[in-house]
């Protein structure tokens, strides 16, 4: 906590609000947090007093191993009663509500009995959380295991969304059928935009971050995607002040 | 219906060595063998944690090749999964996983360069804590000298190694350096962080085992017994002037 890393970190917040995207907390894991990871965090975001704070729907440590992926959840009752849980002790160790992302999908578990939107609603209702809508996920996920990616979109409640995050991704083969990886490392693609303009009209002007964390390009080109996205949000924003006026 | 936590033993076990049927079995196909649904996953877990390894160990990668480097990390992930969320605190059992790993026989020094690795790593993390001011020794007892303990600063690391690891790490890591003779001697460093980046320093066999012995949290008096031939006068001088210290107590009077 006191290394170069997050000097660095505590210099970018002098200039700009800083929100903090976790990828370790495990929420999904059946069984105890890491108290010790929970801990750290909590320090973190009291030193830089972040202006979100968030986390994803998924899994990643069971029996001592922490597999660094966001692994997937079947969504049952039992799950949801795990994630609630979860979710509730780490808004009281940090004394703030805390948001939940929809993850990336390459599987589906036969027995889920809900679905991911629905889950994620019933979340947010249960334990008060927001959410981060990440528009590419729900768009990786929907060509990956077959879901309705606007119906997805329409599900999720509009209130809860607090963060949208937009990225890029790779389109790969598997045993001769397309599968859409999640990688962070390339533009947003044209359908993405399209479903975040679709995102903007349901969930009105959010806080909207580009994720690019592979292959990273020249500054230019970020700064480029950066002002895409700002230009839907400024349309988003006419829109909603169109509405509050009508 | 399966209990989640099943599922996730399912899964670990499948992730890091082959899926059972019992969880091929809970994975809808729709299109596709689950199985292969299940590979992205684990493509993922092993190219993300080899690149970690790899940025850790670059000059080991480096030595052996990214294939062959792959390939043994591929291996130690099976056998050593993290135990913690955090990718820089992974790595630590590589250096030895590397001295018992058949394949590697024909570079013995190879785990000593990894060891060498991991404490620059280390140090790299490390926060630059204030050094202690040798001033503040000015105000110890003559009769408490020996009795004196010093906290090593975060990120101070020592490795010895029957080959020159140093020159190999330097060679490898800037290629307008030449590779040492192998056969050039043993070494004893010294890694530190500083403001300037991490510190390597080669020392002598009795200011090593003084200083060793110091960061273990032995008594000066302890320490100088373990350290034959010193100059002992200059050694301690040498460590203060180093500022590899933090703070420093007496174990017969009251702490300082």
């Amino acid at each position: 906590m006191d290394g170069p890393a997050c000097a660095t970190l505590e210099a970018v917040r002098r200039d700009y609000p800083v929100s903090l995207h976790g990828v370790g907390l495990s929420l999904g894991t059946a069984g105890p947090l890491d108290r010790r990871h929970l801990e750290r965090l909590r320090q973190l975001a009291d030193r830089i007093e972040p202006c979100l704070v968030s986390e994803h729907l998924s899994w990643s440590t069971v029996g001592g191993a922490y597999l660094n992926h966001l692994l997937p959840l079947p969504y049952t009752a039992e799950t949801l009663g795990v994630v609630a849980e979860h979710v509730e002790e780490v808004q009281e160790a940090l004394g703030r509500r805390v948001l939940i992302e929809n993850p990336s999908s390459y599987l589906r578990f036969r027995h889920s009995s809900i679905g991911e939107p629905q889950f994620l609603a019933e979340l947010a209702r249960r334990t008060g959380c927001g959410l981060v809508c990440d528009v590419n996920n729900i768009y990786v996920s929907a060509w990956n295991v077959g879901l309705d990616a606007e119906a997805y979109l329409d599900a999720l409640p509009a209130g809860a969304v607090g963060e949208i995050h937009l990225a890029g991704h790779a389109v790969n083969d598997a045993d001769g059928r397309t599968i859409l990886i999640d990688d962070h490392g390339s533009r947003v693609t044209s359908p993405v935009w399209a479903l975040y303009r679709k995102a903007l009209e349901r969930f009105g002007a959010v806080p909207t971050l580009i994720e690019w964390d592979a292959d990273i390009p020249e500054l230019e080109v970020l700064l480029g995607e950066a002002r895409t996205a700002d230009d839907f949000l400024a349309w988003a924003t006419r829109r909603d002040e169109h509405a509050r006026a009508a | 219906m399966p209990a989640l936590r099943d599922i996730q033993d399912l899964f670990r076990e499948g992730l890091l060595g082959e899926p059972s049927s019992a969880l091929v079995d809970l994975v809808e196909g729709n299109g596709l063998d689950p199985q292969a649904r299940l590979a992205v996953y684990r493509h993922h877990v092993f190219t993300t944690l080899t690149g970690s390894l790899e940025s850790t160990f670059p000059v080991v990668c480096r030595l052996v090749d990214p294939r062959f480097f792959a390939y043994a990390a591929d291996a130690f992930i099976r056998q050593h999964p993290p135990i913690g969320p955090c990718l820089d605190e992974y790595g630590s059992a590589f250096p030895e996983f590397l001295a018992d790993f058949d394949a590697c026989r024909p570079l013995p020094y190879l785990p000593d360069v990894a060891r060498l690795e991991w404490a620059i790593h280390r140090a790299c993390q490390a926060p630059v804590c204030e050094p202690l001011d040798p001033a503040r020794l000015g105000s110890v007892a003559p009769s408490d000298i020996a009795q004196l303990r010093f906290l090593p600063r975060a990120g101070l690391v020592y490795v010895a190694s029957p080959w020159p690891v140093d020159a190999i790490w330097r060679a490898h890591g800037d290629a307008s350096q030449a590779m040492p003779d192998l056969g050039s001697g043993s070494v004893r460093l010294e890694i530190s962080p500083s403001t300037e980046g991490v510190l390597i320093r080669s020392l002598d066999p009795g200011s090593y085992a003084l200083r060793v012995a110091l960061s273990r949290g032995k008594t000066l008096e302890e320490a100088v017994s373990t350290a034959s031939a010193l100059d002992l006068e200059r050694a301690i001088r040498s460590f203060l002037d180093d500022r590899i210290f933090s703070h420093f107590t007496i174990t017969t009077a009251e702490g300082a």
